[in-house]
């Protein structure tokens, strides 16, 4: 959402050279955006609002395509290494070119309005507005109580009509529909069938502040999507990257005990009996099936077209049902109907695809 | 109810606790609980544990390779462990290594099982009990002070230790302790031909071979492509020759004279089969012949008895002379005067100057010549004040155990390596265990010019520590097998290169590649014509059968003896499994009266063994052979004798067979029968390729003779038939997977076979199940007999046939599945979906292939560390589903996958199948048909390809190149 933002407010501006400040976009959002922001305060490292104003180029130059070199040697940035608890940048591989240009989009970006009140996007402009959340069937209880209630109005007609069995048989049938529709259909399922699953992690960390409220990408954490098969669970090094600094949730005047469960098995690294967090494991395939993310993510499909509005969850539930059915439904998806964003319409079919 | 069941009811309630009437009330209620309440359908939670700190080496799911070199035999070859979330799960040739260049054999491949063996010491022990290293390393220096303070020897055995860093090691510790002395010895050892060289050239080594520079090859017992030397290294060089197609006059032409029928022999163009006391004759006579045509003049060794008919000798005489400074001869025998006189050829055809290499010469299994029995005399003396074991076994890998068990008792102090319980480790105080390879770093040397290094590609498993550190401990120092290894590295080969200055670039050039090519040498030495006449040939043995006891493919000598995989592992020629057996030949078991699996008697100077008897078509007539390494006790489950309990419960039938190593120095043994019969488990018992009934050679194995393909590369090889066919043909957009199998490079090594168990989880189903033919492998390796009518009784021709699934296009198995469980994919791969299949075996009975398996059981391992080893990207099969080749469609979707995140297209060679990896031949070539580019596509349309079985119409897509033999008639 935020590189939205950035790039509607951009086009906005510079309508006459989109495709140079575009290109620098990217660079920002892939390179930087995980840990600064511009004009939105500090995150994991400092807000770049004005940051040529603060700096001088050249410094700027060599702390990007230098950075271990300036971590290790430059005064200024062993201060800022210090104040941003010791959270080392990682070297960014960029040319002194690159590190140019990023410098102007930054002024650019500083100057220019940033923030949600400014021109609302054209939903049909993002390609990622057509990500197709799975169907959750999160309403289908009002169905339900609506069988539930005409059964029993026709048990009570029939049953002034002087016909006692069917009417026990209505009433039968409206006792179930209620029953369904008010929890009932969570427990009786295919065997195999999870869709909805959610349960109580050790610590009860939110999706909904972290991916949505604090809009951190998902594979800031789940790094592993696009490099391997397993999504993977992000070692607790990678929480403390902020949490060394973040001990309080929002607001809170007190540190907040959740934060404090991560801060204790961190503590534990070094000991010989380190207290890894275990957590309850939400989306399990069967042993006999083999996906891989980092094809899908190659392939541009969101993580939310499976997962469901995961930035929208307190608590992780299973959005889908991952059932094979689902699957292929969308490895059938022909051209026209697949969603535009993606890199490759349907996928393989074989049986071989998946099961090894 | 009768009052007399009464009371016995309510005597039965009593016992129980609970009356029958409420028992069947309770479970009406739970029954009416259950089907009321909520089945609830659940699966088991699954609990994800991350790392408090990523861990550097990659990602989960991610596999990590790491350079080391395979410990299995002493031909230290490079190879490449595959980490699996922080354990190995499979080993292949290291491609970039300059000896063994991608290749690795079957037991290479099977040491993997050895680091997950659960009977592995769990730390240092003194006197059975265990205890913590510092207590085991006092009591060893109190002992190692005392023999100093005595001035009593000290002794280490070991095989060779081609480890530089090693050698430096032990030099500190000796400088400490100055009646320390290293003997070694091997068994078997090709300690022969460095005597042999010492006599005729003056330096005591062991000739590196270029075998790729080898136009005529002959060989005496040498087993060069199946244990003798180096055989991987030696299989590459030895098919980069069998390629007709590459280019005309590049194939070799390759002689075995042999008593035993061995993989080399089979794959020879001419074989002759010869007895070991004419071995010598015969190598004698060939070089005077040699020596009438090259004109030596010099001293002539004196001849032997040789029963080689003169035009046979004559043949190879004018071959090699042919072929000057292209020729090598080999031998393998176990004397020395045969050596000196192959010597004598190699010079006179000048094979020192280009093939055989003494200036950078190999040190494998080359012991010192009589070490082992001086030391023998010192323990009974009761010299040695402490003895020291490292990685041999001699209570067992020597044929003077017995003597051994006996003196080291008199032994003052005996402490074993032994990474798990063997013979000698039981005999010992102490055991100081030292890490599986794939734990430890250690350096070898045992090539010419080049240094290999291995890294850890796990932290040890147990509570072990390596070799070098133990001996640093001893001497009073704490270093590491990485400090140690490091600073050698540091002192002694850094100056030795000149590609970089810096010690940690080099390092880590040297970790991440795992060899370095070091120039040096020690210069010509020159042959000495005077060491010929003194040669005296072996002493004939007047009684019985001359005995050979030999090196088998699947167990070499016998340390991996607990090893499954191997026990399973076919042998290449007799196909047998799970034991070893007495060969004779066929005209010897005749007037015997010998039939197969009839149990002999083989006796030579008081000790005897028993063994089944095998009748092998090639063997010399008045030979005995049998392999090493088998029926040991006490080592474990697999090796004694003992059944795999827990993955059979229903029968199961002890692996047969017995030690043959205390025979194995008999020149000669009497043979008795006993009322007894034995069957071998074999997994192939029919072996002709001639139709008994027809008497017309069936043509699924062709071949023909280089003469006849040079004028027509067709010959043998008569076209494919236009098959009408009931099914439209299947189309491939994409790619279609296929395979090119060249028959005149494969050599039976078997290593396929056993990569394939490794990457495909293929289980292991033990003696009594390979009896009713339900083995599991999904690659077989076919051998078949063929050649004149009475070929059976000389020497046949062996021809041998890698079978796995062909992928038809038009699968007989696809079409009767009644559950769709098998069907074709898009990209030609025959698929097997295993949570589909029922069990029919339907399809098993309508391939013509047999390559179909079925799991009639759930072959769960008994040794539960053993499940470490598979392969997480694999299905492990239960009971009652089919499984077989799969193409090893894993690898063609993880390497779709690279190419798709590294945004490229696919290129030919991504995929390679655990099977073609491991080739050292490189005989298997998978790819793309579609491509008209790829190797696969281009070998499939080459005049040699041809398809098994294609006048049934099913369109296999596995093509196999027919065998070429350079007979020259």
């Amino acid at each position: 959402m935020i590189k939205l933002l950035l790039l509607s407010a951009l086009f906005s501006h510079a309508a006459e050279a989109p495709t140079s400040l575009q290109k620098d976009a990217a660079l920002f959002q892939a390179k930087c955006a995980k840990c600064h922001t511009i004009g939105r305060g500090d995150r994991v490292g400092p807000d770049l609002k004005g940051l040529s104003e603060r700096r001088e180029k050249a410094w700027i130059t060599g702390f990007v395509t230098r950075t271990a070199f300036f971590l290790d040697n430059d005064a200024e940035a062993k201060k800022l290494l210090a104040k941003f608890n010791g959270v080392r940048m990682a070297d960014t591989g960029l040319s002194e070119a690159q590190a140019t240009a990023l410098i102007a989009y930054i002024d650019a970006a500083s100057k220019g309005p940033v923030g949600p009140e400014e021109e609302p996007e054209p939903e049909a402009e993002d390609p990622a507005s057509k990500v197709r959340l799975p169907e959750e069937g999160r309403g289908a209880w009002l169905p339900g109580i609506a069988a539930g209630l005409v059964c029993l109005a026709l048990a009570a007609g029939v049953r002034q009509l002087g016909f006692p069995l069917p009417a026990a048989v209505l009433l039968v049938l409206a006792a179930g529909a209620g029953y369904w529709s008010l929890g009932g259909r969570r427990y009786h399922r295919l065997l195999g069938d999870q869709q909805g699953y959610a349960p109580a992690q050790p610590i009860d960390y939110s999706h909904a502040t972290h991916a949505g409220r604090l809009k951190i990408d998902c594979l800031y954490c789940h790094y592993g999507a696009a490099r391997s098969d397993a999504a993977g669970v992000p070692p607790a090094s990678v929480c403390m990257n902020c949490h060394n600094a973040v001990r309080k949730t929002a607001g809170a005047m007190e540190p907040s005990a959740e934060i404090a469960k991560l801060v204790a098995a961190w503590d534990t690294r070094q000991s010989s009996a380190p207290a890894s967090i275990a957590w309850n494991r939400v989306h399990d395939l069967p042993d006999f099936v083999h996906f891989s993310h980092r094809v899908h993510v190659a392939n541009q499909i969101r993580c939310q077209e499976c997962h469901g509005p995961v930035q929208e969850m307190a608590r992780v539930r299973q959005a889908s049902s991952l059932s094979m059915g689902w699957c292929v439904n969308c490895h059938r998806q022909e051209k026209s109907a697949a969603p535009s964003h993606w890199k490759r319409t349907g996928g393989p079919l074989d049986c071989a695809a998946c099961h090894w | 109810m009768n009052e007399e069941e009464a009371k016995t009811q309510a005597v039965e309630d009593a016992k129980d606790g609970i009356k029958r009437r409420d028992f069947l009330q309770l479970m009406t209620g739970a029954f009416a609980a259950l089907a009321a309440g909520g089945c609830r359908f659940q699966k088991p939670a699954e609990k994800i544990v991350p790392a408090l700190v990523a861990p550097e080496e990659g990602l989960p799911g991610q596999a990590a390779w790491y350079a080391t070199t395979c410990g299995a035999c002493p031909a230290a070859c490079g190879a490449l462990a595959k980490v699996r979330d922080g354990r190995p799960i499979k080993l292949e040739g290291n491609p970039e290594h300059p000896v063994s260049r991608g290749g690795l054999c079957a037991r290479g491949q099977g040491s993997l099982l050895d680091l997950y063996d659960s009977q592995r010491y769990a730390g240092p022990r003194v006197a059975g009990a265990p205890v913590d290293w510092d207590t085991a390393d006092l009591e060893v220096i109190r002992a190692l002070e005392r023999a100093r303070a005595s001035g009593k020897a000290v002794r280490l055995l070991s095989p060779t230790w081609a480890s530089p860093s090693a050698r430096a090691e032990l030099a500190r510790l000796r400088a400490r302790f100055p009646s320390l002395r290293h003997v070694v010895y091997d068994e078997p050892s090709l300690q022969a031909s460095i005597s042999a060289h010492r006599l005729t050239h003056g330096r005591a080594a062991l000739p590196s071979y270029h075998l790729e520079k080898a136009k005529a090859i002959v060989s005496f017992d040498a087993d060069f492509l199946g244990t003798w030397g180096s055989p991987v290294q030696f299989t590459k060089d030895w098919a980069a020759r069998r390629k007709p197609d590459v280019e005309p006059g590049l194939m070799s032409w390759h002689a075995q004279f042999e008593a035993r029928m061995s993989p080399t022999g089979a794959n020879a163009d001419l074989r002759v089969p010869v007895k070991p006391s004419e071995r010598y004759g015969t190598i004698v006579e060939l070089g005077r012949l040699v020596a009438q045509k090259t004109g030596w003049s010099g001293a002539v060794p004196p001849s032997g008895p040789t029963s080689v008919s003169r035009s046979v000798l004559l043949q190879t005489a004018a071959a090699l002379v042919a072929e000057r400074r292209r020729a090598v001869v080999l031998c393998g025998a176990a004397d020395v005067a045969s050596h000196a006189a192959a010597n004598w050829l190699n010079h006179m055809l000048g094979a020192y100057e280009s093939i055989a290499d003494l200036e950078r010469p190999a040190a494998f299994a080359s012991g010192e010549e009589g070490g082992f029995d001086a030391l023998l005399a010192e323990l009974d003396r009761g010299e040695v004040a402490v003895l020291i074991v490292r990685g041999c076994n001699p209570a067992q890998d020597h044929p003077r155990a017995a003597d051994f068990r006996k003196a080291a008792g008199k032994a003052g102090l005996v402490v074993s390596l032994a990474g798990r319980p063997d013979e000698t480790a039981k005999l010992a105080r102490i055991v100081c265990p030292e890490h599986h390879y794939l734990e430890s770093w250690s350096d070898h040397d045992a090539h010419g010019g080049v240094i290999s290094l291995s890294q850890p590609a796990l932290s040890p498993l147990r509570g072990t520590r390596g070799a070098l550190e133990t001996f640093a401990r001893w001497d009073g120092r704490r270093a590491t097998d990485y400090e140690s290894i490091r600073s050698y590295f540091r002192s002694s080969v850094l100056p030795r290169q000149k590609k970089t200055r810096s010690f940690e670039t080099f390092w880590e050039d040297a970790v991440r590649l795992g060899a370095l090519t070091l120039g040096g040498g020690a210069g010509k030495a020159a042959f000495i014509p005077s060491s010929l006449p003194a040669l005296k040939a072996p002493p004939v043995s007047a009684f019985g059968y001359e005995f050979i006891a030999y090196q088998s493919v699947a167990l070499g000598d016998g340390r991996q003896a607990n090893n499954p995989w191997l026990q399973e592992l076919p042998d290449p020629i007799t196909k047998t499994t799970w034991g070893n057996f007495a060969s004779f030949s066929p005209s010897d078991a005749k007037s015997l009266g010998l039939v197969e699996g009839r149990v002999v008697k083989l006796e030579a100077e008081g000790v005897s063994v028993e063994l089944p008897a095998h009748v092998q078509p090639g063997q010399a007539s008045g030979t005995v052979a049998a392999a090493l390494g088998y029926g040991r006790s006490g080592i474990g489950v697999m090796a004694g004798n003992l059944p795999v309990v827990k993955m059979l419960p229903i029968d199961f039938q002890p692996a047969s067979g017995a030690d043959v190593m205390p025979l194995s120095r008999a020149a000669a043994v009497t043979v008795g029968l006993l009322s007894r019969v034995e069957r071998l488990t074999k997994t192939q018992t029919y072996d002709h390729l001639v139709d008994p009934l027809l008497g017309e050679r069936r043509d699924h194995a062709r071949e023909t003779v280089l003469a006849d393909y040079l004028l027509n590369p067709r010959a043998g090889n008569p076209a494919e038939a236009k098959a009408h066919s009931l099914w439209k043909e299947h189309e491939y957009a994409g790619p279609k997977w296929g395979m090119a199998i060249d028959l005149n490079a494969c050599t039976g090594c078997s290593a396929c076979v056993l990569s394939c168990n490794l990457e495909n989880n293929v289980p292991v189903v033990g003696k009594s199940e390979i009896a009713k033919s339900r083995d599991m492998h999904w690659l077989r390796l076919d051998r078949y007999y063929s050649g004149p009518p009475n070929a059976l009784e000389g020497s046949p021709d062996v021809s041998f046939q890698p079978m796995l699934c062909q992928h038809c296009g038009n699968a007989p198995c696809e079409t009767v599945c009644p559950v769709l469980a098998t069907v074709h994919s898009t990209e030609g791969l025959n698929m097997q979906v295993y949570n589909r299949c029922v069990g029919t075996r339907y399809c098993a009975n309508n391939c013509p292939y047999k390559v179909r398996r079925f799991n009639w059981f759930d072959y769960a391992h008994a040794d539960l560390s053993a499940n470490l080893a598979l392969n997480p990207d694999v299905t492990v099969r239960s009971r009652g589903v089919m499984e077989k080749c799969s193409f090893c469609v894993q690898r063609i979707y993880t390497a779709k996958a690279d190419a798709k995140v590294e945004g490229r297209v696919m290129r030919d060679g991504d995929v390679k199948p655990a099977c073609a990896q491991s080739c050292p031949s490189e005989a298997i070539v998978f790819g793309d048909l579609n491509d008209p580019k790829s190797k696969a596509a281009k070998l499939a349309k080459s005049e040699r390809s041809y398809r098994v079985l294609s006048e049934l119409g099913v369109q296999p897509s596995v093509h196999y190149l027919t065998k070429v033999r350079n007979k020259r008639v």
